[in-house]
């Protein structure tokens, strides 16, 4: 919706730039999601689901959403058929587009529970950023950090000290148009993934809120003059 | 006229409609400030929270409140617009009420003959303001939960007839049933809210002087102006519908309600903020019980506080209110953000301090 409110300005201005450096939104990092008038980057959030089903799912759940919902990604529903049926519940069977995401096994990492990661998101100060940074903040920890037993080193992380190990690593999932999956892009389309998932609306969010507040200037000034004029001749 | 026979019909058939219709087709002083439009805005808006809310409550599961609220945005067709509808409507709604009493503080509104509808919108306060943590609580989320379970912890340990109050409002320690008891005081609540604003409006509009000189009839001169303040609420509700959906709610309340994970600190919606803090000030059970309880009374003893007589309000004084703005401002905001020890307690003293000594002393002073 926005790319039609905005796609002449950008022809006219932008044109040169942005086809050149489309797919680059690493450096700097830029989330399409981001901002005022942001929008969801499908393509990233079906990277990020596969980083997630690939990586994050065998200690994190998303019980909010159910294999259909990824329709809304622009996947198909036969490709959702087929990622639900490659998917064996606990009870043996098969997923279908209607079964809620796989609830992995409950663990604690030495004591501490997996988060569902369904509004984690909104959960979090710094939203998208933050899971990016968290995701690429693990390493070793600087002179005069003792780490607890079991803990892992996390820049990111409030108190620095996680018990979540580092998952990502480079090729830790193959994408399926062939971006090249570094540790960074599987952060960035993970916490792209987990923005929608937080808000599946935020395109339309925007979309309609712009549209809302564009009509109900024009009819504030429409009704604030018709008020002066009424004012001035009876008031 | 058709209409004026059709009204004409319903007024001979059901009491009380004629006064409805006159209130429309009553003619005013021309002339009155934006804010005299502020309950009627404030009543727009608490049909939008009870429209949105009846839609909520058709899908709301007290029993599993996080998951029924997620079920609402993820799942239920235009649900994360109701909901927004409903958040948002409860913000402004509290913008607006907070704006409306202070204005009457300001310009001493609250003076015989109008204490009896003054006295009327501190109800309205203390009822929105309960309502609202209702609404927090009923979220289901962590902040909510927490809150909820210090105040049930709380008010068990009452005894007496406060006991017997607080058995019947909450049933006991928080369990697994105590939202759904808890939703029915919010939706009961609401629609109290309803009926205090009317009234609240009515005897403000009895107190007010009969205007003399030249009047002017509703149509068209204050739907005008109704329409534009209107147009204007709309707006603003845009802009938080589209890109600030969560202002002013916090994060907190996003994370499901755990009985293990004890938060550090509670963090309530902006609306709520003063009061918590003034309530943090207190120690103990009956201290933020009857923090609450005192702050809402001298608001409801001001026209007694107020030693003025008839004379109009002196630049002192309204310095004095702006200052008592600030103050309150500043209340919620230290309890959101939390800076420097003893700061709440000085906002806190100030507040009672300007009502029960500065607002008499003042008041007497400039009077004479």
């Amino acid at each position: 919706m926005m790319r039609r409110f905005f796609a002449p300005l950008l022809a006219v201005g932008l044109l040169a730039g942005v086809a050149a450096h489309a797919e680059d939104t690493l450096s700097p990092l830029r989330f399409q999601s981001a901002g005022t008038f942001g929008s969801i980057d499908l393509a990233a959030a079906q990277r990020g689901f596969a980083v997630y089903q690939g990586v994050c799912a065998s200690c994190h759940g998303m019980d909010a959403l159910h294999y259909r919902d990824l329709q809304a990604l622009g996947l198909t529903p036969a490709q959702v058929a087929g990622i639900a049926a490659s998917v064996k519940l606990s009870d043996g069977s098969a997923a279908t587009p209607d079964s809620r995401f796989k609830e992995p096994a409950a663990m604690s990492m030495s004591g501490a529970v997996p988060p569902d990661l369904s509004s984690i998101v909104a959960q979090r100060a710094g939203g998208t950023d933050y899971i990016y940074r968290f995701l690429t903040g693990f390493g070793p920890a600087p002179a005069g950090v003792t780490l607890l037993p079991g803990s892992n080193y996390n820049a990111a992380f409030p108190g620095g000290q996680v018990f979540m190990p580092a998952v990502l690593h480079d090729d830790a999932v193959t994408y399926a148009d062939g971006t090249k999956a570094t540790t960074a892009q599987e952060a960035a389309d993970v916490a792209e993934f987990l923005t929608w998932s937080a808000d599946p609306n935020l395109s339309a969010r925007h979309a309609v809120g712009l549209r809302a507040v564009i009509f109900f200037v024009f009819l504030a000034i429409v009704a604030m003059l018709t008020k002066r004029r009424i004012w001035r001749q009876e008031g | 006229m058709q209409t004026e026979a059709k009204q004409g019909w319903l007024a001979s058939r059901m009491p009380g409609m004629s006064c409805l219709c006159a209130m429309l087709r009553e003619r005013r002083a021309p002339g009155a400030s934006w804010l005299a439009v502020l309950p009627a805005l404030l009543g727009v808006l608490l049909a939008v929270l009870l429209a949105s809310g009846a839609v909520l409550s058709v899908y709301y599961n007290p029993r599993q409140a996080y998951a029924s609220l997620q079920g609402i945005a993820h799942e239920v067709r235009g649900g994360w617009l109701v909901l927004s509808y409903h958040q948002i409507g409860a913000s402004l709604a509290f913008a607006l009420l907070y704006l409306k009493l202070f204005h009457t503080v300001l310009v001493r509104g609250y003076r015989a003959p109008a204490e009896f509808g003054w006295m009327l919108w501190v109800k309205l306060l203390a009822v929105l303001l309960l309502t609202g943590w209702l609404g927090f609580v009923l979220d289901g989320g962590a902040g909510g939960y927490w809150s909820l379970f210090n105040a049930t912890g709380a008010a068990m340990t009452l005894s007496g007839f406060p006991g017997a109050v607080a058995m019947w409002f909450f049933g006991g320690p928080v369990g697994g049933a105590t939202l759904a008891r808890l939703l029915v005081f919010h939706v009961l609540l609401a629609f109290c809210a309803v009926g205090i604003i009317l009234m609240a409006r009515a005897a403000t509009r009895r107190a007010q002087a009969v205007p003399q000189g030249r009047l002017v009839a509703f149509w068209p001169v204050y739907a005008a102006q109704y329409f534009a303040a209107l147009s204007v609420l709309a707006l603003v509700f845009a802009v938080l519908l589209g890109f600030a959906p969560h202002w002013g709610l916090g994060a907190q309340n996003a994370i499901p309600a755990s009985t293990m994970v004890v938060p550090v600190s509670i963090s309530y919606p902006w609306y709520l903020t003063p009061v918590a803090g003034l309530a943090g000030v207190f120690s103990g059970v009956a201290g933020h019980i009857w923090a609450v309880i005192a702050a809402v009374a001298v608001l409801y003893a001001l026209p007694w506080l107020d030693r003025s007589g008839g004379a109009p309000p002196g630049r002192f004084y309204m310095v004095l209110t702006w200052l008592l703005g600030l103050d309150v401002l500043a209340l919620g905001l230290v309890t959101a953000f939390p800076m420097g020890s003893g700061l709440p307690e000085l906002l806190t003293f100030w507040f009672f301090f300007h009502f029960l000594v500065l607002t008499p002393l003042v008041t007497m002073m400039e009077a004479a």
